[in-house]
């Protein structure tokens, strides 16, 4: 995009970002876990947004556009607050891979909109880059090329994170099904 | 059973449509034959599934207006840069920066009571909603502080004057948040009242100037309509109607208070 006239720029970030508010903060609030840290980075994510947005090409996935930004401004704000490393090291990835939870043949319940809460709950409990490529996949339905761009993560890292996130969610969310009577059968080793 | 067992990835490409026609035909027939494959398929369908169905959550009501800040600051800082940097717009050239600059100083602030009118009468053709309709002026007070507006805003009861309250909308003026509120007389005329943070000096020359009660007063007359502003501290304060010149000013006074 060329160099807009102020009023134009802001007319055009006010109808083609702003209203991907509600995306942005829940893909927040479920990053930081926080109401008010959501509040914060949403703003800070549309204030650089603003900044750059001579870089934003109008026509193009303007909600992939603000997730890296999103991503990004989030990131940052961990590391100068010296939080626990954001990602877990690798060797602990590596076992989440591996763990596998035994199923068996009983029928899955339906995850309808009263499993929300549980699901919210077992994403709380990923790891952040878990959770973050399934926020950005499953949740916001971003191709994985542009979740792998927001995430700054190559394809094949992404692919390899989102298995891993749903491996996860689904252990967690069986064993609710299963402690809440959903499923009854004892679990057998496959 | 056909074939090897796919790895994991690999069902999770077929569930996310990702593999090409001929491998997902493969995989089809895998599933058909094999259980353990089928089950993995389908419990990262049930996931994808359960993220589907995801509460979504409101943002807080004052995030909007919180945002609309920030981009106003940083039209205000943007509009303070050095005139040199402007001269370097690669596309432009020196002449059309120039002529950017011009621009920029006769519009902008310099159109405020222009831009306060086409609000007014936005709101008369129903081109500008209120966000909420109330007749409570502290409620509504509350109101837009609830919604973020870092100001001090003052609603007027006007109920003495004839005029009742509607509702208030936290709307954007000039590259400014503002406080709008409307009014209406017993004889269904309309004013509107708004407030934002600002100056008299940010008016352009002309207009009529007055001195009442201490307060100065500056107003203009645009298509009709009678804008009478004035500042309380750090606030502006604009009260528009197409009423009689006079009676336009004359709530002015009435309710402006020296700060």
């Amino acid at each position: 995009m060329t160099a807009l006239d102020p009023e134009r720029k802001r007319a055009l970030f006010e109808a083609t970002a702003l209203p991907l508010t509600t995306a942005l903060y829940n893909t927040a609030l479920r990053l930081t876990g926080a109401s008010a840290d959501a509040s914060d980075l949403v703003q800070e994510t549309f204030l650089r947004a603003y900044r750059t947005f001579e870089n934003f090409s109008l026509g193009t996935n303007c909600k992939a556009w603000l997730l890296t930004i999103l991503y990004s401004v989030h990131i940052n704000q961990r590391k100068r607050a010296q939080h626990a490393a954001i990602s877990l090291p690798p060797e602990e990835l590596e076992t989440l891979l591996d763990e596998d939870v035994a199923g068996d043949d009983q029928r899955l319940p339906a995850l309808d909109e009263r499993w929300g809460p549980e699901v919210d709950r077992a994403l709380r409990d990923l790891a952040e880059p878990l959770r973050a490529a399934i926020l950005l996949v499953d949740i916001e339905q971003l191709p994985y090329e542009e979740a792998a761009v927001a995430l700054g993560w190559p394809v094949g890292t992404l692919r390899s994170r989102l298995f891993r996130a749903r491996k996860r969610l689904f252990a967690s969310l069986e064993g609710y099904a299963r402690a809440t009577g959903y499923l009854r059968k004892p679990v057998r080793p496959e | 059973m056909t074939g090897h067992h796919p790895l994991g990835e690999e069902i999770q490409d077929f569930a996310d449509g990702r593999l090409t026609p001929a491998r997902r035909e493969d995989l089809k027939a895998h599933f058909a034959t094999c259980p353990q494959c089928g089950r993995e398929l389908e419990r990262l369908r049930w996931v994808k599934e359960g993220t589907a169905h995801l509460p979504m959550h409101e943002p807080p009501p004052d995030l909007p207006a919180r945002v609309a800040q920030a981009l106003d600051s940083e039209d205000r800082r943007g509009s303070h840069a050095s005139p040199l940097r402007r001269y370097l717009l690669p596309a432009a050239g020196v002449l059309a920066a120039a002529a950017a600059i011009v621009l920029l100083v006769s519009r902008g602030p310099r159109d405020l009571p222009s831009a306060v009118g086409r609000d007014f009468a936005a709101f008369g053709r129903a081109a500008l909603s209120l966000d909420t309709a109330s007749d409570d002026g502290p409620a509504l007070e509350r109101y837009f502080a609830r919604r973020g507006l870092t100001f001090r805003t003052r609603v007027f009861d006007l109920g003495m004057m004839g005029y009742g309250l509607v509702g208030a909308r936290v709307h954007r003026l000039a590259g400014r948040s503002s406080a709008l509120f409307v009014y209406r007389s017993r004889d269904d005329r309309t004013l509107v009242c708004q407030m934002f943070e600002g100056t008299l000096d940010e008016l352009p020359r002309g207009g009529e100037t007055r001195v009442h009660d201490g307060i100065e007063f500056r107003v203009f007359s645009e298509d009709g309509v009678t804008l009478v502003f004035w500042t309380e501290g750090s606030v502006v304060c604009v009260l528009v109607s197409d009423g009689p010149r006079e009676d336009v000013v004359q709530l002015a006074y009435a309710k402006a208070v020296k700060v």
